[in-house]
């Protein structure tokens, strides 16, 4: 099997119109690497070009440059989507079809023999939540949650190695978010790789190992989470320190502040940090914290798309 | 294989949804009870004694005659209104495919683009098709069983609505694939319908016009455009068991229709969504 799930080579879209000064630049040369089973967000606010991206990958738009590889083949070969499963954001599922007619469906599309299907539908449906009732039930009928869960397990119909989810629990109560985060940690288990496209960060800092950031069409950043979200200084927090120690130390840190009885200290590298520690464990201090400064993914989002 | 069954069922089932079909089938089996009911004919030794119509007699000719007489009308209804029908029912089936949310997923999947394209487009001729089908093989039993005449140029005409309906599908799967509408869809269908039949008399129109260029102009967009007036006169021929003058009209009709599907197709598989 390749290394990578996904590979794009100056991926660019052009949406031309007909005054070419007007043409439109939704994805500007964007080469990515997604290694195979691993877990990847993309990331980047409305109008930045991911759903286009994603288009790529699946060759529903075509690109106006560069190229999109899954598992070693162009995207645009149908047989490279075969190893992919989609669930597409804004979603507009046939609703004259039950639960049961629309895995059936997609999965005859898929190239699964009707056994196969037969066997795969009432398991796959059990999966994402969906109670016997619903499965006779016309789409039209499903709730927003509803249409969701059984998007997802459209998606997972024929075991596909990649899949792809643009906003998979839009719309979906917080019971049936960790339900469908432990459908995708399963899937994560078994080695699929999970190409996430969602708004909600706090979503993606829980669950995906690696996340590439798209503002105005570009590659803003990309890396592993844990990359992304150390910090670049030292916490120290003491619990009644002594006062010329807590001036000493103050006059060291970075930045130092004092709440409830709390010294809470920030240094710049982890020798001064250590040294601070060291201080304070001969001065008897307790000690409450002491570690890598973290920020959230959100505030690398922030950052990185208000720094541009 | 199975990706193309799974299109056409698909097609079939939205098709029994919007009602369409059902819809259709409902006017045939009107039409078939008609026939079994109300229409009723005695043959006595091969000659005809009476045809009655809620009980009222008809004047009559022979049987041959009447059955055949009485077929052309259904075939002509069939032709001309039933096609007006399958084209308002059909642009919507095929513009419907091309929503934002549904066309992704479709796209998603293992499957050409042409194979996309070509399985909603048979599955589409076939939910017509199989109204055509059972209204002319079953008024042909009907007539077959009340009067003995089996006369094959009935039920051949069928394939002939059937193939100018699926030129007609060609161009509403072209404009679905430039403007995704179905609105514009029938305009430009009926639009071209309209424009054949007015140059089905373009003897007539040749000879009110002054120019030789506007003549050739009227002769180039008669044998480019499909023969739908030529083609019903065929139907005509066939069940009245005449001679066809010339088989023409047929098959530069279905060079047109070729060319449009081929254009849809090609445009469909550069299309970004």
């Amino acid at each position: 099997m390749p290394d990578y799930a996904i590979e794009t080579e100056n991926l660019t879209k052009v949406f031309s119109t007909r005054w070419p000064r007007r043409a439109l630049t939704a994805v500007d040369n964007i080469s990515l690497r997604v290694p195979a089973g691993s877990t990847y967000g993309l990331l980047g606010p409305n109008g930045a070009g991911k759903t286009t991206f994603v288009k790529m990958l699946l060759s529903a738009a075509h690109p106006t440059s560069g190229r999109a590889v899954v598992f070693g083949r162009d995207s645009r070969e149908p047989a490279a989507r075969a190893p992919i499963g989609y669930l597409p954001e804004n979603h507009r599922f046939p609703t004259y079809l039950t639960g049961w007619d629309m895995l059936d469906f997609y999965g005859a599309l898929s190239g699964m023999t009707s056994s196969a299907r037969r066997r795969r539908i009432p398991e796959l449906l059990a999966q994402v939540g969906l109670d016997e009732r619903a499965w006779r039930l016309r789409l039209g009928k499903y709730s927003k949650g509803m249409l969701q869960r059984v998007g997802l397990a459209q998606a997972l119909m024929h075991a596909p190695k990649l899949l792809v989810l643009d906003e998979p629990s839009d719309g979906v109560d917080p019971v049936g978010r960790k339900q469908i985060r432990e459908v995708l940690h399963a899937l994560e288990l078994q080695g699929v790789t999970i190409f996430l496209n969602s708004h909600l960060l706090a979503e993606v800092e829980l669950f995906c190992r690696e996340v590439a950031i798209i503002q105005k069409g570009k590659l803003a950043l990309s890396g592993t989470v844990l990359e992304l979200t150390s910090g670049s200084g030292y916490r120290l927090e003491l619990a009644s320190a002594p006062e010329t120690l807590e001036t000493e130390l103050r006059a060291r840190a970075r930045a130092a502040t004092a709440v409830n009885g709390t010294l809470s200290l920030l240094f710049a590298t982890r020798e001064e940090a250590n040294h601070a520690l060291d201080e304070a464990r001969a001065a008897k201090c307790e000690v409450e914290t002491f570690g890598r400064t973290r920020s959230t993914l959100e505030e690398v989002f922030m950052k990185t798309v208000e720094g541009e | 294989m199975i990706p193309t069954i799974a299109l056409i069922r698909d097609t079939f089932r939205e098709a029994f949804a919007r009602r369409i079909f059902w819809g259709f089938a409902g006017c045939c089996t009107a039409l078939l009870a008609f026939l079994v009911f109300i229409m009723r004919i005695d043959v006595v030794a091969g000659a005809l004694a009476t045809v009655s119509i809620f009980g009222r007699a008809m004047p009559t000719t022979d049987v041959q005659g009447l059955v055949q007489q009485t077929q052309s009308v259904i075939a002509m209804a069939m032709y001309f209104f039933g096609m007006a029908l399958a084209i308002f029912a059909s642009a919507g089936l095929v513009a419907a495919v091309f929503e934002p949310g549904r066309i992704e997923l479709l796209l998603s999947k293992p499957v050409s683009r042409t194979r996309l394209l070509l399985g909603r487009y048979a599955g589409n001729v076939l939910v017509v098709a199989a109204n055509i089908l059972y209204l002319t093989l079953g008024s042909w039993i009907i007539f077959g069983i009340k009067t003995g005449m089996w006369g094959a140029g009935y039920p051949v005409s069928s394939v002939f609505t059937i193939f100018v309906f699926s030129v007609l599908l060609a161009v509403i799967v072209l404009i679905g694939v430039l403007w995704e509408s179905a609105a514009v869809a029938i305009m430009v269908t009926f639009g071209i319908v309209i424009v054949t039949l007015i140059l089905a008399q373009r003897a007539t129109i040749e000879r009110l016009l002054s120019s030789e260029w506007s003549r050739d102009l009227v002769r180039i967009l008669y044998y480019v455009l499909p023969k739908t007036s030529d083609i019903g006169v065929i139907i005509r021929h066939l069940i009245l068991n005449e001679p066809v003058d010339s088989w023409m009209p047929v098959w530069s009709t279905a060079l047109f229709g070729a060319a449009v599907l081929a254009a849809g197709i090609l445009h469909f598989r550069r299309r970004s969504f």
